[in-house]
């Protein structure tokens, strides 16, 4: 996150969406676009896409999901961001509680052990109140310390 | 909260099973017989398991191979990370599975040639759809919707959608290239307008069969295939631009369609 966030933004692009699974195609097709933009190769879009996909169902499986999933796509010079937020949640009865662990959760079933397998970089919140908040990073083949 | 009592204690009950099965793997490293507790743990550990092995499979299922294949690839990814575990990483088995079982599942996409896969399969899809909608198109005599489309084809909106958006970088080849319509009518393409002259050209696929096909022509004939399918010419026209009778136009043009079609179905 630190490293990423020095680089200028070459491309920004932002969508929301009804947290409704009709409506994860769109960010797949949103995540592709970007990431064709930081020149992956195919099979790294197609890793992008799914690793979206994963985090979008992440949201719309939590029980208490918010009206919205706001993405946000950064294209960077050799790298992918992607932030999935769980939004709009005004008028959502949440119960008061502890922040929960990821895995505790379950929210995301096994898609957070795929996403962490295909991206570079991922961080989550999940608590209660604000709802699911997931980051990830792809870098380029080669901007990679590995 | 019940939910996570379950997975609390889903998780207790496979570190107990992986305690077992780690003191008999070491035990059965030095092999001088067989051991069928060992055996018989490992396979009661992918069993445990096989419904991650499968998760990850139908994520990767529409990148062209058959599910069941990448849940066999999967479980041989699986087995490799059962006899790799250790406690002592201190992670959970599911964190340490997934990497190598995906990893087991990309390594037979890439031997399979997946790089050349992916753009085919958008290809192919984007081809099923254009055809699909112009066949559907006629049915119905409106343009279908998207969950027609999907339902005709078996494929899901998304992909029909995808496929529309993303063939586009691809290219497509002139054979479905748009030729524009008459008026406000429908645009068709090539291989549609010649599909609703004679049916049995459906086969028309490629560029390569076309242009193959074209080679048998004359020139005339050329010119007017060009022109009644790709302009929309009516045969009245053409037979004026050529100086002929529009039946002769109508007679070349069927001759035309007879040479495509011989050189299309060998």
């Amino acid at each position: 996150m630190k490293q990423a966030v020095e680089h200028s933004n070459l491309e920004l692009v932002e969508l929301r969406i009804p947290a409704r699974p009709e409506w994860v195609a769109l960010a797949r097709l949103a995540v592709a676009t970007v990431a064709n933009r930081v020149h992956f190769s195919l099979e790294e879009i197609e890793d992008v896409k799914l690793a979206a996909a994963e985090a979008c169902a992440a949201v719309i499986q939590h029980d208490r999901h918010g009206e919205f999933i706001d993405l946000t796509c950064e294209a960077l010079e050799n790298a992918l961001r992607v932030r999935v937020r769980d939004s709009g949640r005004q008028g959502v009865a949440v119960a008061a509680g502890a922040p929960m662990n990821f895995d505790e959760a379950r929210i995301a079933g096994l898609g957070i052990f795929l996403i962490r397998t295909l991206m570079d970089e991922v961080t989550y919140d999940v608590n209660p109140q604000a709802g699911t908040d997931l980051f990830m990073v792809k870098r380029l083949a080669g901007a990679t310390d590995n | 909260m019940h939910e996570r009592d379950e997975a609390r204690r889903d998780r207790e009950r496979t570190r107990a099973l992986f305690a077992r099965f780690i003191e008999r793997r070491r035990r059965a490293e030095a092999p001088e017989k067989p051991d069928p507790e060992h055996e018989r743990l490992r396979d009661e550990l992918v069993v445990v398991h096989l419904n991650l092995v499968r998760f990850l499979a139908v994520r990767f299922a529409n990148r062209g191979e058959p599910l069941d294949d990448l849940v066999q690839v999967g479980t041989v990814g699986l087995l490799k990370a059962i006899d790799r575990f250790e406690l002592e990483r201190g992670v959970e088995f599911t964190t340490y599975a997934t990497p190598t079982i995906v990893g087991e599942i990309k390594r037979y996409f890439r031997d399979k040639g997946w790089a050349v896969k992916v753009p085919r399969r958008l290809q192919e899809l984007n081809l099923a759809v254009n055809r699909a909608s112009d066949k559907l198109a006629i049915a119905l005599g409106r343009s279908p919707t998207v969950t027609e489309l999907a339902e005709h084809l078996h494929a899901g909106e998304d992909e029909i959608l995808e496929a529309q958006e993303l063939g586009q970088a691809y290219n497509l080849l002139s054979l479905d290239s748009e030729v524009s319509g008459e008026n406000d009518k429908k645009s068709q393409t090539l291989a549609d307008t010649v599909g609703v002259a004679d049916s049995g050209l459906e086969l028309l696929e490629d560029r390569a069969n076309l242009e193959r096909a074209f080679t048998a022509l004359t020139g005339r004939e050329r010119v007017i295939i060009y022109l009644r399918f790709y302009e929309s010419v009516s045969q009245t026209e053409i037979a004026k631009r050529l100086n002929v009778s529009q039946m002769h136009v109508s007679r070349l043009q069927a001759k035309a369609l007879e040479k495509l079609r011989a050189v299309l179905v060998e």
